[in-house]
């Protein structure tokens, strides 16, 4: 824990002896915490390869092996669809966030138009606005438009977040005008300048913002619960998986192999790009 | 000139268009109309003709379980904020040094963060349950999630666990952006670790003590998943895992009461923007000075 003087080391070589004990014992604090922070996702992974009896168990190895929960939970509980309908839903609300917050993140930086700083201040102050004041209003005029439990009108509340879109706007303001003034001289168009030449730019930017947007939607569950509760074929994983434990509290085969999809596909997202996602997460300063 | 400044000015509408419209329409709209159904009588029956008056505001604010709520959120929030940050912040300085394996810590202590909450949630209620693999290890039999005295503690150990990946990230960018010659200079003094983190590191970090406070600390007040998976939309056991958030939904879609839920969320809105301010003044003004 006391560590904190590293950079400052090598100006006091008379501890050079006790820094190697040091460094031991912070290995081994940080290994620890490590498999502290791992045991219940490997006590997961285990219990979803056990039969229902050998669940209550407390060995680390299943016996017997069985992969009946995946199949159950995948099948018979329709976890297919689930994730078919998760994966549709972050997918197309990544792509909608990237072109429009990127297009409206492009105008509020680069482009002069009256009332630029009003508007802008108008998006930054919807931040400010909570869900829980959003959810009378949201779910009475998506039920009067007819798009209550369906994924149009999921997606319609989601197109683009104010935050994408300042997150998208600082990432254009560091790119140097030279490149939309070439542009310019080749004739392009205020569009075909954003589409061919900046877009294509900012791919740092679209790298972190997919990747927070789509643990984001991924992860949704205040929305889907109030949205797709009525209609099991709208199910998202999440809202799926905790309505399969509060059914069958004790199936915990189907329930852990059920966790493992609802985290998979963000980790395997996670392990991709953990350079933008760190950076990303810093910049957007949120956690869905 | 002057028809390229017009053009640019068109292009320049109509790219924010779709975005102003998104954004007039579900959010500064519904901001306006949930004031105006706190005002109305809509309950089950639908929408009543004429106005409500503060019957509702009166309803929330003398509703017991209202009170619960905010008791419950108040001391959730107490305690798991100052817990999240320093964890937090100790992941951070772990990670901080000039180590083998770093980016491979990093990753791991940040993991828990990026995972789905019912997913953690379900699998920590899994391993917490009363014959779960947590008590067979310390040999205790209490149900940690199932009993109204330890859930509330259960949620907060869960989510200071959980929260603790993204505060380290945040910790880490303001511990790189320290210059080292503070530390040398601490060095030269002789000055011990342990001390030049009290006295020199932990109040370099005060722009991210206070970001932090803010961020997880308006993250905490707006508890609803965790509160849902463990205790279900009414909060049980016995309103022991009852929040603002779900009562406002609970109001809405367990008593359908629209007008009450609309209320709670206005009455709780302005709590926490009221905390905001409150912060801003003392805690924000020493920041600034």
């Amino acid at each position: 824990m006391t560590a904190q003087t590293a950079d400052a080391e090598p100006y006091i070589p008379r501890r050079a002896r006790s820094d190697v004990a040091r460094r031991a014992l912070l290995y081994a604090l940080m290994a620890g915490i490590a498999a502290v922070f791992f045991v219940p996702f490997i006590w997961t992974v285990s219990t979803s390869f056990k039969t229902i009896p050998d669940s209550v168990n407390f060995t680390l190895i299943p016996h017997p092996w069985t992969t009946a929960a995946w199949h159950t939970i995948w099948r018979q509980y329709d976890f297919e669809l689930y994730f078919k309908n998760s994966f549709f839903l972050a997918a197309v609300i990544v792509a909608c966030n990237i072109f429009l917050g990127g297009l409206g993140g492009y105008a509020f930086a680069r482009l002069r138009f009256p009332g630029r700083d009003l508007l802008f201040l108008l998006v930054l102050g919807t931040i400010m606005v909570p869900d829980q004041l959003r959810l009378i209003p949201i779910y009475v005029m998506l039920t009067n438009w007819h798009l209550i439990e369906n994924f149009d009108g999921y997606i319609l509340i989601n197109l683009v977040t104010a935050t994408n879109l300042f997150f998208m706007r600082q990432y254009f303001l560091t790119i140097p005008r030279d490149f939309e003034e070439a542009a310019k001289l080749d004739g392009a168009g205020h569009f075909k300048t954003f589409w061919r030449v900046m877009l294509p730019l900012a791919l740092p930017a679209i790298g972190a913002l997919t990747i927070l947007q789509f643990q984001g939607t991924w992860n949704d569950f205040f929305w889907p619960v109030v949205l797709f509760s009525g209609n099991t074929s709208h199910y998202t994983v999440q809202l799926a998986l905790q309505n399969l434990h509060t059914e069958y509290t004790t199936l915990w085969p189907e329930i852990t192999a059920g966790s493992i999809i609802a985290i998979v596909p963000v980790l395997v997202v996670f392990l991709a790009f953990q350079r933008f996602f760190v950076s990303g997460a810093v910049t957007a300063g949120v956690k869905g | 000139m002057r028809g390229a400044r017009l053009s640019e000015a068109g292009w320049g509408y109509g790219f924010v268009l779709v975005p102003i419209v998104v954004f007039g329409l579900f959010f500064i709209y519904p901001f306006i109309y949930a004031i105006y159904i706190s005002f109305l009588h809509w309950g089950i029956l639908g929408k009543q003709p004429g106005s409500s008056g503060t019957y509702n505001y009166a309803k929330v604010l003398h509703d017991p379980v209202f009170h619960t709520a905010l008791k419950n959120i108040a001391e959730y929030t107490i305690v798991v904020v100052p817990l999240e940050l320093a964890l937090g912040l100790s992941l951070a300085l772990l990670i901080n040094q000039k180590i083998r394996g770093r980016n491979f810590f990093r990753s791991a202590f940040y993991f828990p963060s990026i995972a789905s909450s019912v997913a953690i949630t379900t699998i920590i209620l899994f391993i917490f349950s009363a014959n779960g693999l947590f008590n067979h290890i310390f040999g205790f039999s209490t149900d940690w999630f199932g009993d109204g005295h330890t859930v509330l503690w259960g949620i907060v150990g869960l989510n200071a666990w959980t929260t603790s990946g993204t505060v380290m990230i945040f910790y880490l960018a303001a511990l790189q952006s320290i210059p080292t010659d503070v530390y040398e200079a601490a060095a030269l003094d002789g000055t011990r670790a342990w001390r030049t983190f009290w006295k020199i590191t932990f109040p370099l970090l005060r722009p991210a003590h206070f970001f932090c406070l803010v961020v997880f600390g308006i993250g905490a007040l707006k508890l609803f998943d965790q509160a849902y998976i463990i205790g279900g939309p009414s909060g049980g056991p016995n309103y022991a895992t009852m929040t603002p958030i779900l009562y406002i939904y609970n109001e809405a879609f367990g008593n359908y009461d629209f007008g009450v839920a609309a209320a709670a969320g206005v009455v709780y809105f302005v709590i926490i923007f009221g905390l905001t301010v409150v912060q801003r003044l003392t805690v924000g003004r020493q920041e600034a000075a």
